[in-house]
């Protein structure tokens, strides 16, 4: 059915429906990344959703086993790549359940600041993208990715400073991270997201009642609530739809709980309430940035001595599964470690492949024009996707 | 439809007006090659390998370390055995394949690899990016290095034991004022 | 039409020696579509930044002294492009279709004074032959949609006709509410009832000025398929829509006609509304004028389409049939009645 030869001429039966199956992607300006949907459309309307996956498989898993516990977490930024420090806090979470590690209260609050910065840089991803596929490469679209580019600039500055790296950084380690701040980076960190939060402001301005924004984004692509139960969502989508279960709070990891935040819930389950869940967010993780930069302890940034050679941390026998609150939804690392430097296997629960078996069940029904929206409501990653 | 309206075009004007103050900002475009990018003070840049300031000899001792520990394994090295200490007799390093995760920076034993804080290399074929031991060393020249080296980043990493040496990080957290030093957060260019 | 001893005032100043009627016939068109042509092409680099200052940018910089030269360096590149015709494309239809495209984006020119008595032919149904042929270049979208064979380039097309012609309408009702407060077709009528100060500007008209021109501003943004109405041609959807297979020369062409239709309905709107050649100064500074609030017209079409998202093809329609169509044929029956009771004097 896929390999519909393309020379034939498309035949216009004004008897009766005439269903016409168009491909969106692999290759195509709003498709996320790699990601080829087969759309069956009658007039405008799709009928149906055929998602095919797999153009970027790497083999990750297949790495992590090959890759020791030192090495692997520069390669976990890889899977989501735009908000790469979620990855790798899963990886070294799961190391850490297993072997037992503790983690020094700094380097606990200097990943969760970093983990907040990344929710930021992402959502102002989304927020850019997301509006440039609805509103066009040349038109409204792109002036707000501009924007939120312009933004995200930002806070990869302060990674830069942090790490040295924008994108994929390899800043965690199993004990702890590898980098402590430099001087001058608790006041660049406070000037900046005292920044943005101005410029949400704008942006909201922009769009919060706008009509053509809030035409194409109420009443799209609703979620139910039973739906959003059954499928296995995460992050935002089920947030968006009525269902308040948020990582952060329902298993705290590496001291969230010492964190006053609330958790956006929004009961439409459309695209809408979808973006004023991470709207919200914005300001939430703006605010837990500012309370950890209040109150960051002193002391080590890793409980284990720092990397000397590729073996030296060793996990005993055992397996566990750590999960994190991601942007995008819940990043889970499934790990059986064996006593050696190498994990015995490596799972990830990615976020974004989670979250993409929703489109068969909401897309249909919709125009083309919302096809985009919705994809771009549901965020995916593509390297989350297909690891 | 006239409540409608009443609430249109407000929102309209509203999102007009945000394209029109942004109209009057300075761009924040950086004119790259006229004007140099200027980089903070970890960045990962180019790998080079270093000499070690007062004797003047090559720093690396061939130890291998920095080969065992990179993900994608780009870095092969041989090492020669000599009667006072070891050297790399070749040193070679894909910088087409690298990561730039810095792991064989921050196990590298005497500082002997580090990383450039600057980023130009770019031909027209990449073999000119498989890197020999000349290469890296007229690299390590030719351009500023990063604040990271191996010592200061295990410095970092390790838990103290005794008194702080003069290097270390301090154990309270650091003031919010910017001190002039190497582990400062560099100079930013200002849009 | 100028008579070969009468010149135009703009033109009177280069003293030019009186000329048979029939060489002006020729010359006239043969130099109004040069500076068209020159028009549209420097008019993409002036949408290009200004456009990007609003996006905190530059813009076109590095070809020519401040991006200057871009327009001609876009132009040579696509001269220089190799004509690439799909396979089962049906050549007829698809090497027409372009210039089935441009003529009527260049013929709506013919009909526009821009200075009294200076232009190709001041007919007395100027603004019908406006907009009677803007409206023909469906049919050159259409065929290039069609002969195209491509399902993208299909439904941009099909979009394309259901979306103009439902424009087309509320289009041609707001252009005709000065052609009723001034009582002519004739577009030199039009500007002249305008001259004289600057209240006499149909814009500034009570109430009915002002909502006309709204509504002419909404449907030249979705008759030029302008974001917030590109539906047509989302990128991010449809990956250029209609022009999906054109490249090199036949796109420039496709190209060219849009902007020249963008253009024009701005000359027009411009005449319109803001009183084409009227501003203080001499008389031969006119069609400066009238070029400045042109592009006054142009850069508010450019400042709306950057600063929303496109809406669907249905809420698109929608908003033709259900609000726009309604409110501009209240709009001239309303402007009916104020004309008839101001000329019988209340």
């Amino acid at each position: 059915m896929l390999d519909r030869p393309t020379v034939a001429r498309v035949e216009l039966d004004w008897a009766g429906p005439e269903r016409l199956t168009m491909n969106m992607g692999p290759q195509h300006p709003s498709a996320h990344g790699v990601f080829r949907a087969v759309v069956t459309l009658e007039g405008e309307t799709v009928v149906a959703v055929d998602a095919v996956i797999g153009y970027l498989h790497r083999c990750h898993e297949k790495l992590a086993e090959t890759l020791t516990y030192a090495q692997y977490p520069s390669i976990a930024s890889k899977t989501d790549y735009v908000a790469a420090m979620t990855s790798e806090f899963a990886y070294v979470l799961a190391a850490e359940e297993i072997g037992k590690v503790e983690v020094p209260k700094r380097a606990q609050y200097l990943r969760v600041i970093c983990a907040e910065l990344q929710r930021i840089a992402s959502h102002l991803l989304w927020l850019g993208t997301w509006c440039m596929d609805m509103g066009g490469a040349l038109g409204g679209g792109a002036t707000i990715f501009l924007y939120a580019i312009r933004e995200r600039e930002d806070i990869l500055d302060l990674f830069e400073s942090l790490v040295g790296a924008r994108l994929l950084y390899g800043f965690f380690q199993v004990g702890g991270v590898r980098y402590d701040i430099p001087n001058g980076w608790v006041a660049q960190c406070r000037a900046t997201i005292d920044r943005i939060d101005q410029r949400l402001g704008e942006y909201e301005q922009m769009l919060e009642q706008n009509p053509f924004f809030l035409a194409r984004a109420k009443d799209v692509g609703v979620i139910s609530r039973e739906l959003a139960e059954d499928v296995g969502i995460a992050g935002p989508l089920l947030r968006g739809s009525c269902v308040p279960y948020d990582l952060r709070r329902a298993a705290p990891y590496s001291s969230y709980e010492d964190f006053d935040f609330r958790i956006p819930v929004e009961t439409d389950g459309d695209c809408f309430a979808r973006y004023r869940v991470r709207m919200v967010e914005f300001r939430e993780a703006s605010k837990i940035v500012r309370q950890a930069l209040d109150t960051l302890p002193g002391g080590p940034i890793s409980s284990r001595p720092a990397l000397k050679s590729v073996a030296q941390i060793r996990i005993p026998k055992g397996e566990s599964y750590a999960r994190v609150e991601g942007p995008r939804g819940e990043v889970g690392c499934y790990m059986i470690a064996d006593g050696s430097a190498k994990p015995y296997r490596m799972k990830w629960r990615g976020a974004s492949f989670s979250n993409l078996s929703i489109l068969p069940h909401i897309i249909p029904g919709h125009k083309v024009a919302d096809v985009v929206a919705i994809m771009g409501s549901v965020d995916p990653v593509f390297g989350e996707v297909d690891r | 439809m006239a409540s409608d309206l009443a609430m249109i075009v407000p929102a309209v004007l509203r999102a007009m007006g945000a394209t029109f103050k942004n109209f009057f900002r300075k761009p924040i475009t950086v004119h790259y090659p006229d004007r140099p990018r200027i980089y903070p003070n970890r960045y990962r840049g180019l790998l080079a390998l270093t000499y070690d300031k007062e004797t003047g000899e090559e720093n690396c001792i061939g130890c291998r370390l920095c080969e065992y520990v990179c993900p994608p394994a780009v870095i092969k090295v041989e090492m020669l055995k000599a009667p006072k200490r070891n050297f790399a007799k070749t040193f070679t390093l894909e910088l087409y394949a690298c990561e730039f995760c810095e792991l064989c920076v921050q196990v590298c034993p005497t500082d002997a690899i580090i990383m450039m804080k600057s980023f130009d290399l770019s031909t027209a074929d990449r073999r000119e990016m498989l890197l020999d031991k000349d290469r890296l060393h007229a690299i390590g020249q030719q351009h500023e290095p990063s604040w990271a080296t191996g010592n200061l980043l295990r410095d970092m990493q390790t838990p103290p034991k005794a008194a702080a040496p003069a290097h270390a990080k301090p154990a309270v957290p650091p003031p919010a004022q910017s001190q002039s030093g190497a582990d400062a957060v560099g100079p930013r260019e200002t849009a | 039409m100028a008579s070969p001893l009468a010149l135009p005032a703009p033109l009177a100043l280069l003293a030019l020696p009186a000329l048979p009627a029939w060489v002006i016939l020729l010359i006239a068109p043969f130099v109004l579509l040069n500076v068209i042509l020159g028009l549209v092409t420097y008019i993409t680099l002036l949408e290009r930044k200004f456009a990007a200052r609003m996006q905190s940018r530059i813009g076109p910089y590095r070809v020519g002294p401040h991006g200057l030269l871009q327009p001609i360096a876009d132009a040579i590149k696509l001269m220089m492009k190799e004509d690439i015709v799909p396979n089962a494309a049906d050549r007829p239809i698809y090497n027409l279709a372009p210039i089935v495209f441009l003529i009527p984006c260049m013929l709506i020119f013919a009909t526009i004074p821009f200075a009294p008595g200076l232009g190709v032919g001041d007919v007395n149904i100027g603004i019908l032959f406006f907009l009677a042929v803007s409206s023909m270049e469906i049919v050159g979208l259409f065929m290039a949609g069609w002969g195209s064979n491509n399902k993208y380039a299909l439904l941009s097309a099909m979009r394309a006709v259901n979306q103009i012609i439902s424009y087309d309408l509320p289009f041609i009702f707001s252009a005709l509410v000065p052609v009723l407060l001034t009582g002519s077709l004739k577009l030199g009528d039009i500007a002249a009832a305008q001259q004289g100060s600057l209240l006499r500007w149909f814009i500034f008209y009570p109430v009915i000025g002002q909502l006309s021109f709204i509504m002419f501003v909404v449907s030249t943004l979705a008759a030029e398929n302008r974001v917030p109405f590109d539906i047509l041609e989302a990128e991010s959807e449809l990956v250029a829509g209609f022009r999906v297979e054109y490249s090199g020369m036949k796109f420039a062409l496709i190209q060219l006609g849009e902007y020249a239709h963008m253009i024009g309905s701005s000359f027009l709107g411009a005449l319109l509304f803001l009183g084409a050649w009227s501003g203080p100064g001499p008389e031969y500074l006119g069609p400066a004028w009238f070029l400045l609030k042109m592009l006054f017209m142009f850069l508010l079409v450019t400042w709306i389409r950057w600063s929303f998202v496109r809406i669907r093809v249905d809420q698109i329609l929608a908003l033709s049939w259900k609000a726009l169509l309604p409110a501009t044929l209240a709009l001239l029956v309303s402007t009916a009645v104020v004309v008839v009771w101001r000329t019988n004097g209340f």
